[in-house]
């Protein structure tokens, strides 16, 4: 007792380092990006690097690019995934299960990949579908009825991987929506159509909305679809601009002020969705009510059938059947036949090319590290904000959900800048990738194990300390195996968001931090579309056995008998 | 001896005092209820008592011992208590038997020690069928035996009730009251209850203390709180009782708007604003004018409810006051009759004003 009259109090120096390792990871590279964008190469204050990216055609012309881009993506989300999410949530439209699992396949396909596959299947000379198409009608060689690069075949190509975001929110939305409420309607005298119209989709309304916006967020800072889709075609989006900047000559202080505008976006566009789902009256409030009773669709389950499998043979069905097909075979455009049929492209990939090698290590030790680092540093300020332990705590979670904030491509400016210069000189090494890799995944990891610890009633550690149990022994024994589900799911959400990371892997890569996206996108250039296929269906499998691993083994905690 | 002992304690949050200056003191083995509305301070004072807060005046000492004062608070777990968490705070993750063994274990005691203690008292709350399986699987009232089971098994110095019986519904409650003042009866720890159910806190408590507004309102056994609330907050909160207002005439009894309530407890104001608290059942509903004029209002039936072995009636004075007498099953007036009611000085008790009125009084007292 006597030694405990002498104890500090530990919260102000937990807080203390925390808020300054967490300020050093997105203060100061956003520090940079600020400074280089109002100065000039001597150093010199300049509003130069801004004037000329209103001014210069070849700047604001991909600005606008963009823009069209994102409203195009924006409004066929809005369009396609919402009748979907309800046609799976509310109807008896058969094989609805599996709509929900092939949506979260297209979900988890990095974009990237999903354009690679489009350029495989709708390129306009090679493309499958256009030489199946040349085949069926007996037409000249160069006739086409696809092309992919275009400004269509973009949006296209994008949509089909950011639709999912909206599903899953409207269809969530439907989840939760109590069945009482459209009865009540229904007892009122109000007909399927009617309370569809009046009580259902205003309910949703928020959802589709939020949705759409993250959608165009989405089409906004991809990296990997336009420079993969547009570029062939000439034509630039911000990000690509963006990156271009960064060939030589390099232009760091235009590239900057190039990241500045579309920072600004996300920003608004976070703070624009995030009051709309917090809209009081539209949150309905959870717990089961009784299932939905489903509409009962009869003859137009088929309709409906060829809608779902319009858009995820779309998304995935396609794509993926290209990409396979694509890595065993020697030309994609012939057949299948055994005479086509070749282990050329495995081989070459796992055994001849080392430069795979070496990505596929680097990429399994950032997965790792950064997955373990982030979940362990998300955890701490999880558990201080939750619990409100420190003083300050909100600034802590503030800080550990701003990077949300910061556009992939952004970040990899902002850490280049900070990181390609004394005091911290870490260009070239894979500690520039682990920094960036760890503050874009962070506000992801943050969140999950934030709600992890809401799930925890406080009472449940205080009713360890009273029976006699100090902070770390009810931490142990307590929160410690309640957490463990949320730990391990965040572990694997982080590990399988960095392992498809494109946009600032892009910036900051060099010859021996290679990783498996960028290879991939170097791949593209020289145009080795089998060895792509191979990589990126390895990059799926181990995504998608982290998944189900994460979900399945009881091992990590899945599902301990008696769980309430 | 007094085994837990507050003196000014206080807690304040933003600015307001939700624990504001409380001195009270617990004797061995006593089950005191701290009774009031929600936001009164009570789980704050509990959460003081079991050291998750520090207090921001005052302190708590236990057997003798300082545990809590603002320099420095004892943490929970040195403070040999145990705790009944409104959520019941089981831990899903282990069987009832592991939760009841968790405080044993950390006792450093042996193997077979804590199995006998275990099992023991999960014989005594009925759960011995169940040591095997895990909170999930329970109903609410096993779950809050479980509760019990756990905080008891440590053998605390102190036990601490929060709200526990809130989430169960009215048949459970009324059987775990009894079973908790039956487990009281049974290890006699000096046990502190949070409550905002009146009817909990007298079936169960020893003493009651009624809070309010982070304030000690009254502290007394049952009887007392219910037969002579010393304020127009406690007897309005304990229910079952009506309040009349008048003015005081200074010499014992309250003149009221056509008939005058001579009280024969309670002291009335010197002068000024009064008001009488009377039970329903200690009216008597008349209907023929009685001969004598003490005590006694006119009144007309506004509304009679048949209650079995009771009629609850609702009559109106001739000042508007409405007032609830409940009569003998036999008494059968039907609405819109002229009845009579006398007070019987014996029942009616003259309470100081609540605190507004307060105010008022002592104004109306320097003027005059």
């Amino acid at each position: 007792m006597a030694l405990a009259h002498f104890r500090i109090d530990p919260s102000k120096p937990v807080l203390i380092a925390f808020s300054a390792f967490l300020c050093a990871l997105i203060f100061l590279p956003l520090s940079w990006l600020v400074y280089f964008s109002v100065t000039d190469n001597a150093g010199a204050l300049t509003p130069n690097n801004f004037i000329q990216l209103v001014s210069d055609p070849t700047l604001l012309q991909p600005l606008l690019t963009t823009v069209q881009l994102a409203l195009g993506v924006g409004l066929i989300c809005s369009l396609v995934a919402p009748p979907l999410a309800w046609l799976v949530a509310r109807t008896d439209m058969p094989l609805r299960g599996w709509v929900r699992v092939l949506v979260t396949a297209s979900l988890v396909t990095p974009p990237f990949l999903g354009a690679i596959a489009w350029e495989i299947l709708a390129a306009p000379n090679s493309g499958i579908l256009n030489q199946w198409y040349r085949a069926l009608f007996d037409l000249d060689p160069y006739a086409s009825l696809l092309n992919i690069y275009t400004r269509f075949g973009l949006v296209f190509a994008i949509s089909c991987y950011t639709f999912p975001y909206v599903f899953v929110l409207v269809a969530n939305a439907l989840d939760r929506i109590p069945a009482d409420l459209e009865d009540a309607s229904a007892v009122l005298g109000g007909g399927a159509w009617y309370t569809a119209r009046r009580v259902t989709i205003p309910l949703v309304l928020p959802a589709i909305l939020a949705g759409t916006l993250v959608a165009l967020l989405q089409a906004m800072t991809l990296f990997g679809s336009p420079a993969i889709l547009a570029l062939p075609a000439g034509f630039h989006t911000m990000t690509t601009k963006i990156w271009s900047l960064f060939q030589y000559p390099p232009k760091p202080g235009l590239a900057a002020a190039a990241s500045l505008p579309l920072l600004l976006i996300t920003v608004v566009l976070l703070r624009t969705q995030h009051r709309l789902l917090r809209r009081r009256g539209y949150s309905i409030v959870g717990g089961k009510h009784g299932a939905p009773r489903l509409l009962h669709l009869g003859g137009w389950k088929w309709p409906a059938i060829l809608l779902c499998l319009l858009v995820l043979g779309s998304s995935v069905l396609l794509p993926y059947a290209a990409l396979i097909k694509t890595a065993v075979v020697k030309q994609p455009g012939e057949p299948l036949s055994w005479a086509n049929l070749t282990l050329h492209h495995i081989d070459f990939v796992f055994f001849e090319f080392s430069a795979t090698k070496l990505a596929l290590y680097n990429t399994f030790v950032l997965g790792v590290l950064t997955a373990t680092l982030g979940t362990a540093l998300a955890l701490v300020i999880a558990y201080l904000t939750a619990r409100q332990l420190v003083w300050g705590h909100r600034v802590l979670g503030f800080l550990a959900t701003a990077p949300i904030a910061i556009p992939g491509i952004v970040m990899g400016v902002a850490i280049f800048l900070s990181y390609t210069r004394p005091p911290l000189v870490l260009y070239g090494t894979l500690w520039i990738l682990l920094l960036a890799f760890l503050t874009i995944e962070l506000p992801a990891g943050y969140q999950q194990l934030q709600s992890a610890f809401r799930a925890i009633h406080p009472e449940l550690e205080e009713a360890s300390r009273i029976l006699g149990a100090n902070r770390l022994q009810s931490l142990w024994h307590i929160t410690a195996p309640l957490l463990r589900s949320g730990v391990i799911a965040t572990w694997c959400f982080i590990f399988i968001g960095v392992i498809r990371e494109l946009s600032a892997a892009i910036l900051l890569f060099t010859a021996d931090t290679k990783v498996v996206s960028t290879i991939i996108y170097d791949l593209n250039e020289s145009g080795d579309l089998g060895a792509i296929s191979v990589l990126g269906l390895t990059m799926l499998v181990v995504t998608f056995a982290v998944v189900i691993l994460a979900n399945r083994l009881p091992v990590l905690g899945a599902s301990a008998p008696g769980r309430s | 001896m007094a085994s837990v002992e507050l003196r000014g304690l206080t807690k304040r949050y933003g600015g307001s005092n939700a624990v504001d200056g409380i001195d009270l003191t617990i004797d061995h083995g006593c089950l005191v209820c701290l009774l009031g509305p929600s936001g009164c301070g009570k789980t704050t004072t509990l959460r003081l008592l079991a050291g998750f807060i520090a207090p921001d005046a005052g302190e708590i000492h236990v057997g003798g011992k300082r545990v809590s004062s603002p320099a420095k608070t004892l943490p929970p777990e040195s403070r040999n208590m145990s705790m009944i968490f409104q959520s019941y705070a089981l831990w899903p993750h282990m069987t009832i038997a592991e939760n009841v063994a968790y405080g044993l274990k950390l006792r450093k005691l042996d193997k077979a020690t804590i199995k006998k203690r275990v099992d023991a008292i999960l014989d005594v709350t009925h759960l011995e069928r169940y040591a095997e399986r895990y909170p999930g699987e329970l109903s609410g009232g096993q779950q809050q035996r479980v509760a019990l089971a756990r905080a008891l098994a440590v053998e605390p110095e102190t036990l601490l009730l929060d709200e526990p019986l809130s989430n169960l519904d009215a048949n459970l409650r009324e059987e775990m009251r009894f079973e908790i003042r039956r487990l009281h009866n049974e290890y006699k720890y000096t046990t502190v209850y949070v409550t905002h159910d009146q009817i909990e806190a007298m079936t169960t408590a020893d003493r009651i203390v009624v809070m309010n507004q982070g304030r000690i309102e009254q502290e007394g056994s049952p009887e007392e709180i219910y037969q002579a609330p010393n304020s127009e907050f406690v007897a309005r909160f304990i229910g079952g009782t009506n309040i009349l207002k008048g003015r005081s005439d200074g010499d014992g009894a309250v003149v009221c708007d056509g008939f005058t309530l001579r009280c024969g407890q309670g002291t009335p104001a010197a002068a000024g604003e009064a008001a009488v608290s009377i039970r329903m059942h200690d009216i008597e509903l008349l209907t023929r004018q009685p001969p004598d004029r003490e005590n006694v209002a006119a009144g007309t039936v506004v509304r009679q409810i048949y209650l079995g072995a009771l009629r609850d009636y609702l009559v109106e004075l001739p000042n508007r006051a409405q007032v609830r007498v409940t009569t003998a099953m036999q008494i059968n007036v039907p609405p819109g009759r002229r009845v009579w009611l006398r007070f019987p000085p014996v029942h009616c008790r003259a309470l100081a004003p609540s605190a507004p009125d307060q105010t008022k009084s002592v104004q109306v007292e320097t003027v005059t």
